[in-house]
């Protein structure tokens, strides 16, 4: 398949090497770049970016200081779309927050809160919204929707893109212990604009695998063919790997590695 | 119960151990108590990674030289033993995990090679615990700060750390970041540092004035601008301008008295 773009992420560590790497289109950027990064220039004319920052939780509005953030992100990258994710991290009081993606219950209540805001971020942005689907370990037992219906449903109300992180949906098929192809076909496939693939490992914590900065498995590609053969709108393929412990040989391998499989 | 309100339950069963043990928390039988603890020690190790990473970026750049990554006592069992008791983002937790760091890198033979050690942990450890705490995730309303029209009482913020050090750390640490063949030397001159956090979760450093460190230990809430000037030796001017000042970094808030 052509006319996909492929690109990785900006890891600043290796910052030198991606101003003049080649076999790569595009770069997402899940941080600023740091004021006094030399590299930025060279990326920043070289590269089109992907505006991937976190933005806030769309579980509450945004409030205007997180929407001038991102909207002054979106300009500086010029970014095609503006990526956030399914995501309910911190309680609404403040008190506790996670620090990691945590996906919030599929409920009647959350899809009016996601759709109410999301909506609301979409009037001010300049670019189209994307939204990436985000794993659970476990079921929360006040769930009410199944993910992928859930899903469609935010999709279908607000028109915002789908950013299908495939690694999440692996995941949640081999905790459910089921196929991944049969659990990435419930999800709306016709509204993926960008896809995202990585490796997973094994963690201890989870006596199970997780998502990783590593390469992608061969498994794991030959599930991105199929996915990206399903996903008749798909712009591009991210690897998803942003770490200081992310090494040269193993972006680049990983980025060619996904070209070839597509 | 709002879906919002469980929602808020299972993030904080995930973040604050002791409730997750609590009958309030099994009551709701939300969740498979074996993967809920499971996800649970996963994001503490993850929560605390980031931050050792980040706030101990100076001692990491001196690995090579300590033989110790201050990361690496996420894998031991010292970290462990907190988990039971661990709340992510409680100050609590944050002492004790930047502790078993700072016992970690410190050495006696580590303490000759790099003389101001003790002083660049005792920095890095109040980075750590002073981003600690809740934070303000969304401005709703006005903020208080500098420029509040009916500010008094100034009371300094709690979190906020003064820090005497024996070594100029503020002249190295950049030198750290850098290649370097030899550990880069700090100048043996006393210098006090202001850390402070933003009702954002801002972590800011200042070197602190005499003027700055005063107002910093007298500022309770319960003094006047003319106390507190008086008490610091300050005119009221130079007062106010230290005020706005530390109410910038977020050292400082303004109560309305009682």
């Amino acid at each position: 398949m052509s006319g996909i773009s492929v690109g990785t992420f900006y890891n600043p560590h290796l910052g030198a090497e991606l101003a003049q790497a080649d076999g790569i289109d595009h770069l997402a950027m899940a941080d600023p770049p740091a004021p006094h990064d030399p590299h930025w220039p060279a990326i920043k004319q070289r590269y089109t970016l992907l505006l991937h920052d976190y933005l806030g939780q769309l579980s509450e509005p945004l409030d205007e200081r997180s929407i001038a953030r991102a909207r002054s992100l979106a300009e500086l990258y010029r970014t095609p779309w503006v990526a956030e994710h399914f995501q309910c991290l911190h309680t609404e009081d403040g008190r506790y927050n996670l620090n990691y993606v945590f996906p919030p219950l599929y409920t009647e209540e959350f899809l009016q809160r996601f759709v109410t805001n999301a909506k609301a971020l979409q009037v001010r942005l300049d670019q189209p919204l994307v939204m990436e689907n985000i794993p659970g370990f476990f079921d929360v037992k006040a769930s009410q929707l199944p993910e992928p219906v859930w899903l469609r449903r935010f999709f279908e109300a607000t028109g915002a893109g789908f950013l299908l992180d495939l690694p999440h949906v692996w995941l949640e098929a081999h905790y459910r212990a089921v196929k991944p192809a049969v659990w990435l076909a419930e999800f709306p496939l016709e509204r993926v604009v960008e896809l995202h693939v990585a490796g997973v490992v094994q963690d201890d914590d989870l006596q199970g695998p997780w998502i990783a900065p590593a390469a992608p498995s061969d498994e794991m590609l030959d599930f991105l063919a199929l996915a990206v053969s399903r996903c008749p709108r798909a712009q591009a393929v991210t690897f998803d790997a942003f770490s200081p412990s992310l090494t040269l040989e193993v972006l680049l391998s990983s980025v060619e590695r996904i070209r070839a499989a597509l | 119960m709002s879906d919002r309100e469980i929602q808020d339950s299972v993030i904080r069963a995930l973040a604050d151990a002791p409730y997750r043990a609590s009958p309030a928390w099994r009551g709701l039988a939300l969740a498979d108590p074996t993967r809920l603890e499971r996800f649970a020690r996963f994001l503490a190790r993850h929560f605390y990674h980031e931050r050792l990473v980040h706030f101990f970026k100076y001692s990491r750049a001196l690995a090579r030289v300590t033989g110790r990554h201050p990361e690496a006592v996420l894998q031991g069992g010292g970290f462990d033993a907190l988990l039971p008791k661990a709340v992510l983002g409680s100050r609590d937790t944050a002492r004790g995990v930047a502790a078993l760091a700072v016992h970690h890198v410190h050495s006696a033979s580590a303490s000759r090679a790099i003389p101001y050690l003790s002083d660049l942990l005792e920095y890095e450890q109040a980075m750590m615990i002073v981003e600690a705490g809740p934070r303000v995730w969304r401005d709703d309303g006005a903020e208080q700060g500098a420029g509040s029209g009916e500010r008094s009482l100034p009371e300094t913020v709690q979190g906020t750390v003064l820090l005497d050090l024996a070594y100029d750390l503020p002249a190295v640490l950049p030198k750290l970041l850098q290649p370097w063949t030899e550990v880069p030397p700090a100048s043996p001159r006393r210098v006090k540092l202001l850390v402070a956090r933003s009702a954002h979760g801002r972590v800011t450093v200042a070197r602190a004035d005499a003027a700055v460190a005063s107002v910093v230990e007298l500022a309770d809430g319960r003094k006047t601008l003319p106390e507190l000037a008086r008490e610091a030796g300050l005119r009221t001017a130079d007062l106010e301008a230290t005020l706005a000042g530390l109410a910038d970094l977020g050292a400082v808030r303004f109560g309305t008295g009682s």
